[in-house]
C-alpha cells in the first residue's frame, strides 16, 4: 500500500471538500512556534510518521500557547516513532469537540468489496469497536455505484445516531466515499471524526492508504506517496533499487528488501519461487542478508544493477541466484549481468561462493557464462529446495561451520 | 475431456498488436491453441501470425463465434477490455495484465459474476492441457513440453513461475498434468483455488491436485474448508512457500501483490495447519511433496489415502 503522511492526506480531502482543522507541517520548533501564533489559541502538535496509534505513543501533544508548541514540537522532532524518525510535525487548531465518531473505508479483497464502517463513539481503536465497545454498522457497496445519502443516513442511524447530525453525517459520508473512489484509495480512516458544539463537523485525523498499483492516475500524488517497508523508512540500497526501476521502468522488475545481518546475498525469481528459496535457504541453516528479486525478462544493466546492490551490503559472503523454470526470462541475460556485478565488485569463485540455479530461456549459453565464471551452475535436475541446501554447503564449505553472527530476518 | 478449456475451443485475443501477446500468439497456435481472431482498438484490418485483427470484440464475436479471450492490454485499459469481452458474451476471460488496479479488478470481477463469466486472473501466466496441447496465455512459453507432459495430476498455483516449475518437476518424477491453472499472484482474482477444486474434482482425467500457496489471502483456509466439507474429494498435495515473511514486521508483499501477512491474517502456519487439519498432505519442501507423490503412486493413487 502507498501511505501518505497525515498533512497530505488532510490537504487532498480539503480539496475534495472534507473540513479539517486549519494547519501547517513545519520541520522546526521556531516554525511551529510561529504557525501556533499565527492560529491563536491552543493547539495541537502531531509527529509526522506513516504510523498508527501515534497518541499512545505520546507522538500528539497539545499544546495551550506558541511558546508550549515549540516546547512540544522540538520534543518530537529528531525523536523515533515506530521506526521511523520525526523530521516535520503537524501544527493544527485544538477544534473543541462536542462528540466524536468513526468512519473508516476499507476494499476488502478477501471479500471482493468495499466496506463502510460508522461508530458513534469515535476516538476509540476499531480494534475497541469491534469489541463492541459502542454502536458501529457497516454497508457493503456494488463496485462501481456511487454511495448516495440515504444510505449513508441509514448506515448512521443503525449505528445509533438521531438528530440533525445524521444528514450532516451523510453528505459527508458520500463525500469520503467518492473520494475514496476517485484517489484509488484501500483505506480511508478518519477517526476521530468531530462534531463541533455548532454541529460541525472536521477530520480531526485522516488514515489514507492508496493502491500502489493505481498510482499511474494520480500525477499529482507523486513525491507524497511513502512505498516501503511498513516498519522502517527505505534504505540506500533500497532507494538503489527504486531509482534502478525508475531508470528501466519498461523492462523487468527489480525487488530489494534489506534484512538485518546475514551473509548471503539473495537475487532469486519469480515471485512464488522466491518465497520456497528463501524458506529452503533458512530451513538449511543459511543466513540470508537480504530479500531480492529480479524477473520479468529484464535487461542485462538492470540485472548488474540490483546484483551490485545486493553484492554491497556489508557482510554479504556468498551469492545465491536461482529461478524457477523461466517462461520468458533469458538465462543467458541474467547470467552476463549477475558475472559482471561479481566482477567489478572482485568478488569471484572460489574465493566468494555463488551458486546459481538457473534453467529456461537460452539456458546452454547462461551456463556457459556462469561456469566460465567458475559460479557453481545447477539445473533442471537438482530442485529450488536442493540448490538452497547446496548455497549453505557451499557457504561452509568456504567459511567453516558454525561462523559469522547468527543473524535472522 | 479438460478443465475450463479444449482443442476446440474458439480463442480471441485482445491486445493481439501488442509485443508481447504477439509472441503469445504464436506459440499458442504452435501448441495446438484455436486462436481465430484478435482484438486491437484502430488497428482493425491488420494480421498477426495469420490471426485477423478487429476494432472492437462485437466485430470479432460476430465473424468467429470465439468463447474465450486472452486479455493482453495495459492495466489501465483492463477494465474497459474485460467489460467490452463481457459484454460481447464471452464465456472465460484469462487476464495476463499485471498490476491491475484494485477498484478495476473489483469492478470487473463483479460484473463477470453477475454475467456468469468466469475470469482467471488477473496476473495469471495461463492454463495448459498438456493431454490437448491447448494453452491459454504465456504458460511454458515456446516449449511447454519441456514442463507439461500429459497425465493426471492437476496443479493450481498462485504463482506463474512456480506453475512450470512444478510441471517440470513432476515430469522428471515420473507425473504429468491433466490442467495446470495459474490462478493470478493479486488478491483479487476471478478464479481462487477453490473454486477450481469442483472441476478437477469432475474431471475423470484428473487423480489429485497439487496446491501451491502464499501468504496472504483466505484461498488455502477456503481450499480446507472444501476438502473438510467433502467438495474436493481426490488427495490434494499442498506446499505454502514463504514462511519467513511470519518472522518480518507485518505489512510487506513478498513477490505478489497478494503475498502479504496484515492483522495477523494471512500466516502460512495457519494455511498449512487448516490443510493438514482436513485431510490434505503437506508438504515442507519440494522434496517432500515428490515423496508424497511418489507414495501416491504406489498406492495407486486412491481417494481414501492421504491423510496425513
Amino acid at each position: 500500500m502507498a501511505r501518505l503522511l497525515e498533512h497530505d492526506a488532510k490537504e487532498i480531502l480539503a480539496a475534495r471538500g472534507i473540513p479539517v482543522p486549519r494547519g501547517q507541517a513545519v520541520p522546526a520548533a521556531e516554525a511551529a512556534r510561529q504557525v501556533a501564533s499565527a492560529l491563536g489559541g491552543p493547539v495541537v502538535v502531531k509527529a509526522l510518521v506513516p504510523v498508527g496509534k501515534r497518541g499512545k505513543s505520546g507522538a500528539v501533544r497539545l499544546a495551550a500557547d506558541p511558546e508550549a508548541a515549540g516546547d512540544a514540537a522540538a520534543a518530537l522532532l529528531g525523536r523515533e516513532v515506530g521506526g521511523f524518525p520525526v523530521d516535520r510535525v503537524l501544527v493544527e487548531e485544538a477544534v473543541p469537540v462536542a462528540q466524536e465518531r468513526y468512519l473508516a473505508i476499507t476494499l476488502d479483497a478477501d471479500d471482493r468489496t468495499v466496506r463502510v464502517l460508522v461508530g458513534r463513539e469515535g476516538g476509540v481503536d476499531v480494534e475497541e469497536l469491534a469489541r463492541g465497545e459502542g454502536a458501529i454498522a457497516w454497508l457493503e457497496l456494488v463496485p462501481g455505484e456511487e454511495m448516495m445519502p440515504f444510505r449513508a443516513r441509514a448506515l448512521w442511524q443503525s449505528a445509533g445516531v438521531r438528530g440533525p447530525a445524521l444528514p450532516r453525517l451523510a453528505q459527508l459520508t458520500a463525500a469520503l466515499y467518492r473520494a475514496f473512489v476517485e484517489l484509488d484509495a484501500e483505506l480511508l480512516e478518519i477517526n476521530p471524526l468531530a462534531e463541533t458544539a455548532s454541529g460541525e463537523l472536521v477530520a480531526l485525523d485522516a488514515v489514507v492508504a492508496l493502491d500502489e498499483a493505481a498510482l499511474f492516475r494520480h500525477p499529482e500524488l507523486a513525491g507524497r506517496v511513502l512505498i516501503g517497508p511498513a516498519w522502517r523508512p527505505p534504505t540506500a540500497l533500497e532507494q538503489q533499487v527504486d531509482a534502478i526501476n525508475a531508470a528501466e521502468p519498461y523492462r523487468g522488475s527489480a525487488r530489494y528488501l534489506e534484512l538485518e545481518g546475514g551473509d548471503i546475498g539473495f537475487l532469486c525469481g519469480g515471485g512464488g519461487a522466491s518465497l520456497l528459496l528463501f524458506d529452503a535457504l533458512l530451513r538449511a541453516g543459511g543466513r540470508p542478508a537480504n530479500y531480492a528479486e529480479i524477473g520479468g525478462n529484464p535487461t542485462e544493466t538492470k540485472v548488474a544493477a540490483l546484483a551490485r546492490v545486493v553484492l554491497s551490503k556489508p557482510g554479504v559472503r556468498g551469492l545465491f541466484v536461482a529461478h524457477n523454470l523461466t517462461n520468458n526470462t533469458q538465462v543467458d541475460v541474467l547470467a552476463r549481468g549477475v558475472v559482471q556485478a561479481l566482477r567489478e565488485a572482485g568478488r569471484l569463485p572460489p574465493d566468494f561462493p555463488v551458486v546459481a540455479r538457473e534453467t529456461g530461456v537460452n539456458e546452454a549459453e547462461g551456463r556457459a557464462i556462469f561456469e566460465a565464471a567458475g559460479v557453481r551452475w545447477l539445473g533442471e535436475e537438482v530442485t529450488l529446495s536442493e540448490a538452497a541446501r547446496v548455497m549453505v554447503q557451499a557457504m561452509r564449505e568456504r567459511y567453516g561451520e558454525g561462523d559469522g553472527d547468527s543473524a535472522r530476518p | 475431456m479438460a478443465i475450463l478449456l479444449d482443442r476446440d475451443t474458439r480463442v480471441l485475443v485482445q491486445g493481439i498488436t501488442g509485443r508481447e501477446a504477439r509472441m503469445v500468439t504464436a506459440h499458442m497456435l504452435a501448441y495446438g491453441t484455436a486462436v481465430v481472431c484478435g482484438v486491437t482498438p484502430g488497428r482493425g484490418g491488420e494480421q498477426v501470425a495469420g490471426v485477423p485483427v478487429y476494432d472492437t470484440v462485437a466485430e470479432a464475436v460476430a465473424a468467429h463465434r470465439p468463447a474465450a479471450a486472452l486479455v493482453s492490454v495495459p492495466p489501465a485499459a483492463v477494465l474497459d477490455a474485460a467489460l467490452e469481452a463481457i459484454d460481447a458474451g464471452l464465456r472465460l476471460l484469462l487476464i495476463a495484465t499485471e498490476r491491475v488496479p484494485k477498484h478495476d479488478a473489483l469492478r470487473l470481477l463483479y460484473a463477470a459474476r453477475t454475467a456468469g463469466v468466469h475470469v482467471i486472473g488477473p496476473n495469471s501466466v495461463g492454463l495448459i492441457n498438456p493431454g490437448q496441447r491447448v494453452k491459454l496465455g504465456a504458460i511454458g512459453g515456446d516449449r511447454p513440453e519441456r514442463a507439461f507432459v500429459p497425465g493426471r495430476i492437476g496443479v493450481i498455483s498462485r504463482s506463474g513461475g512456480m506453475t512450470a516449475e512444478l510441471g517440470l518437476m513432476l515430469r522428471r518424477h515420473g507425473f504429468g498434468v491433466s490442467t495446470a491453472v495459474s490462478v493470478g499472484g493479486d488478491a483479487l482474482i476471478g478464479t481462487p483455488p477453490a473454486d477450481l477444486l469442483p472441476l478437477f474434482q469432475a474431471d475423470p482425467e484428473t487423480d489429485a491436485v497439487v496446491l501451491f500457496g502464499e501468504p496472504g489471502t483466505r484461498f488455502e483456509e477456503d481450499v480446507a474448508e472444501a476438502l473438510a466439507d467433502g467438495r474436493f474429494s481426490k488427495p490434494l498435495l499442498a506446499l505454502v512457500a514463504g514462511r519467513f515473511a511470519e518472522s518480518l514486521p507485518e505489512g510487506t508483499a513478498f513477490g505478489h501483490a497478494a503475498a502479504i501477512i496484515r492483522g495477523g491474517s494471512g500466516r502460512p502456519s495457519a494455511k498449512l495447519a487448516a490443510l493438514r487439519q482436513a485431510g490434505a498432505w503437506v508438504a515442507d519442501d519440494l522434496d517432500e511433496l515428490f515423496r508424497f507423490l511418489d507414495a501416491l503412486a504406489s498406492s495407486g493413487v486412491h481417494h481414501e489415502t492421504g491423510q496425513r
